[in-house]
């Protein structure tokens, strides 16, 4: 039983941090016009610079950079800047492409920017990684204990960056992301600058993966390059689109769900080669999933909702007023 | 000399595999990420026919003829019934094939790397240089062969014609008597036959593991945007661009940035020309997406 409910919480933690990714990605791509393939690259980028500025500096034996040994909130800015800066020059030749080709040159920055963690150990320690990072508030609580606190701490983070995108979604902002994702002529005739808002929420979107990232570390304990594939890109997008692309809702709990789907079948004890059999199985069933869904319920488990602005009622409110 | 032999050999192999892609992202306009998986099933095919003892050639053509087929059943059950619910939905339909054909592959040969059991050979001397192997003449030959093929095929042949008809205007093609969904068939039973070609010769040329689909399907998608969505001719150009250009590239980078050179190529492609090569001959233009 103790082990089930520890299990259950590092699964919560998890899903915490990915419903993050989820979020931000559902700004760009739901409720924005940008199809990004390339999430993990800020997602990475943020992980590493979070690593570099907290970290000791390097023993004889690694290779990293900067290791400035800077306390944590430094490191989570740092993140969130690194993720910002990386989406920014991402963003300034990509974002002139259409659909299809902003999703597949976003894919190639992520495939690219991994092979840089890889083959650059004087800057990441390549494949080697960094091991033994060092968690918040370790001392505060009994090390039995420690994980119920870290799970908190990703809710909490969790609820602020929800917030946030639930505001920038319901503001003028979020509108005009609205507009270009439906009819960027129709928003340019509106007087919309598609180039300067796809940047900014490009941006923003890369600020909360990059923040997402500096928590994973403290999840992982370690980095090392295998950790940011594009396996996490299409995990991201598959929960999104479990859940409801566009949707608030549906990005909160999609997250959540497809974290159950992958590694709840991880608590069953088998042997190594039945182990095999059963990651294999695993991957096959969520393909399932994703193309049932897709099938029956294409907009998602929780669909977005259309807003409607009742113009009498406002109307009546006004003319009371 | 040797940047020509490679540079022949991995555009080859390049072409194979996005020559399908090609053909499905034109003909049903949409990004088909489940292609990858045929070259892993063609190969993983192909493994368990060459242990049954059938020969190297034989087990070929079997496997691709097997992903053709398998192609066919995953348009008519899968991807069609979602068609008119857009782009997205088509791409992340294939995602799901791709991880379901990734599952079932490794359900089966679990995860260890695998190699065809063929015999040694030697590299065919001509002048007393060392030019290719047997296999890799055969796959230079094959892909010639499918590009050409792939050529008659689009200009002189009703199945070929029905095609363009069909990616250009579905209804319009309907209403002159081309069935959109006869000319699918053919469309995913050819490029799934070639996915899975490649991905026979992609084995024979290194070893197989359940990686190689999506390692192959990101370089797929990078010939494909640098010659040009949707552009046949583009991605026969983009094969021999990004082959022969990664393989002068590694003559300076090292070589475990070989993918990283060919998403640079790209990104400089897409700078210059949004489009991709297929703008070169004015192709795209008119493309709205």
């Amino acid at each position: 039983m103790e082990g089930l409910i520890l299990f259950a919480v590092s699964l919560l933690s998890l899903g915490a941090i990915y419903t993050i990714l989820c979020l931000a990605l559902n700004l760009e791509a739901g409720t924005g016009p940008l199809w990004d393939l390339g999430i993990v690259s800020f997602f990475g980028v943020g992980a590493y610079a979070y690593t570099l500025v907290t970290a000791p500096p390097a023993a004889a034996y690694q290779g990293y950079i900067l290791g400035l040994g800077l306390p944590m909130w430094m490191g989570l800015v740092a993140a969130g800047l690194a993720g910002a800066i990386v989406a920014w020059l991402i963003g300034l030749p990509t974002l002139r492409l259409k659909r299809e080709y902003f999703l597949i040159t976003t894919l190639a920055f992520a495939e690219a920017i991994r092979q840089i963690y890889v083959n650059e150990e004087w800057l990441t320690n390549g494949v080697a990684g960094i091991y033994g990072i060092a968690q918040p508030f370790k001392q505060a609580v009994a090390s039995a204990n420690y994980g119920y606190l870290l799970l908190a701490i990703f809710l909490v983070g969790l609820t602020v960056v929800a917030l946030l995108v639930h505001r920038l979604t319901a503001s003028a902002f979020g509108r005009t992301l609205k507009a270009l994702r439906e009819n960027e002529p129709l928003a340019m005739t509106a007087g919309i600058d598609p180039r300067r808002y796809s940047m900014t929420v490009f941006v923003i979107a890369g600020l909360f993966s990059g923040i997402a990232g500096a928590f994973y570390i403290w999840y992982a304990t370690l980095i090392v390059p295998t950790l940011f594939t594009s396996d996490i890109t299409f995990f991201i997008w598959t929960a999104v689109i479990i859940g409801g692309l566009g949707s608030m809702r549906g990005a909160l709990l999609g997250g959540f769900i497809f974290i159950l789907l992958h590694d709840l079948l991880r608590f069953v004890q088998v042997s190594a080669d039945a182990a095999v059999a059963l990651t294999s199985l695993r991957t096959a069933f969520i393909g399932v999933v994703l193309v049932l869904i897709l099938r029956f319920r294409p907009n998602g488990l929780f669909p977005e909702k259309p807003v409607k602005n009742l113009l009498p009622d406002m109307l009546k409110e006004a003319s009371n007023a | 000399m040797d940047i020509l032999i490679f540079g022949t050999i991995s555009a080859s192999v390049l072409l194979l595999s996005s020559i399908g892609f090609a053909l499905i992202l034109k003909t049903d306009g949409f990004i088909n990420v489940a292609h990858g998986q045929m070259l892993l099933l063609g190969a993983y095919i192909a493994l368990y026919l060459i242990d049954l003892g059938a020969g190297f050639i034989l087990s070929a053509i079997l496997a691709s003829t097997a992903c053709g087929l398998v192609g066919i059943l995953l348009y008519r059950f899968i991807f069609q019934p979602v068609k008119r619910q857009g782009t997205l939905v088509l791409l992340f339909t294939s995602v799901g094939v791709a991880y379901i054909i990734n599952g079932f592959v490794g359900f089966v040969a679990g995860l260890r790397m695998l190699a065809f059991d063929l015999p040694p050979v030697r590299a065919i001397r001509i002048g007393g240089v060392p030019f290719m192997t047997p296999y890799e003449l055969a796959i230079t030959v094959a892909a010639l062969l499918s590009a050409l093929g792939i050529h008659l095929f689009l200009n002189h042949t009703w199945s070929g014609k029905s095609m363009r008809a069909v990616s250009d205007n579905e209804s319009l093609a309907r209403l002159r008597g081309f069935d959109p969904k006869r000319t699918s068939d053919i469309v995913w039973f050819v490029g799934s036959a070639l996915g899975g070609l490649a991905g026979v010769f992609l084995g024979a040329l290194g070893s197989l593991h359940l990686q190689m689909g999506w390692q192959q399907m990101v370089i797929i998608l990078a010939v494909a945007v640098l010659g040009g969505l949707g552009s046949i001719y583009g991605v026969m150009l983009a094969a021999l661009v990004l082959a022969f250009g990664t393989e002068l590239a590694l003559t300076v980078v090292s070589s475990s940035y070989r993918t990283g050179i060919a998403f640079f190529i790209i990104i400089i492609v897409l700078l210059i020309r949004p489009g991709g090569l297929q703008s070169l001959w004015g192709g795209g233009v008119a493309r709205a997406h």
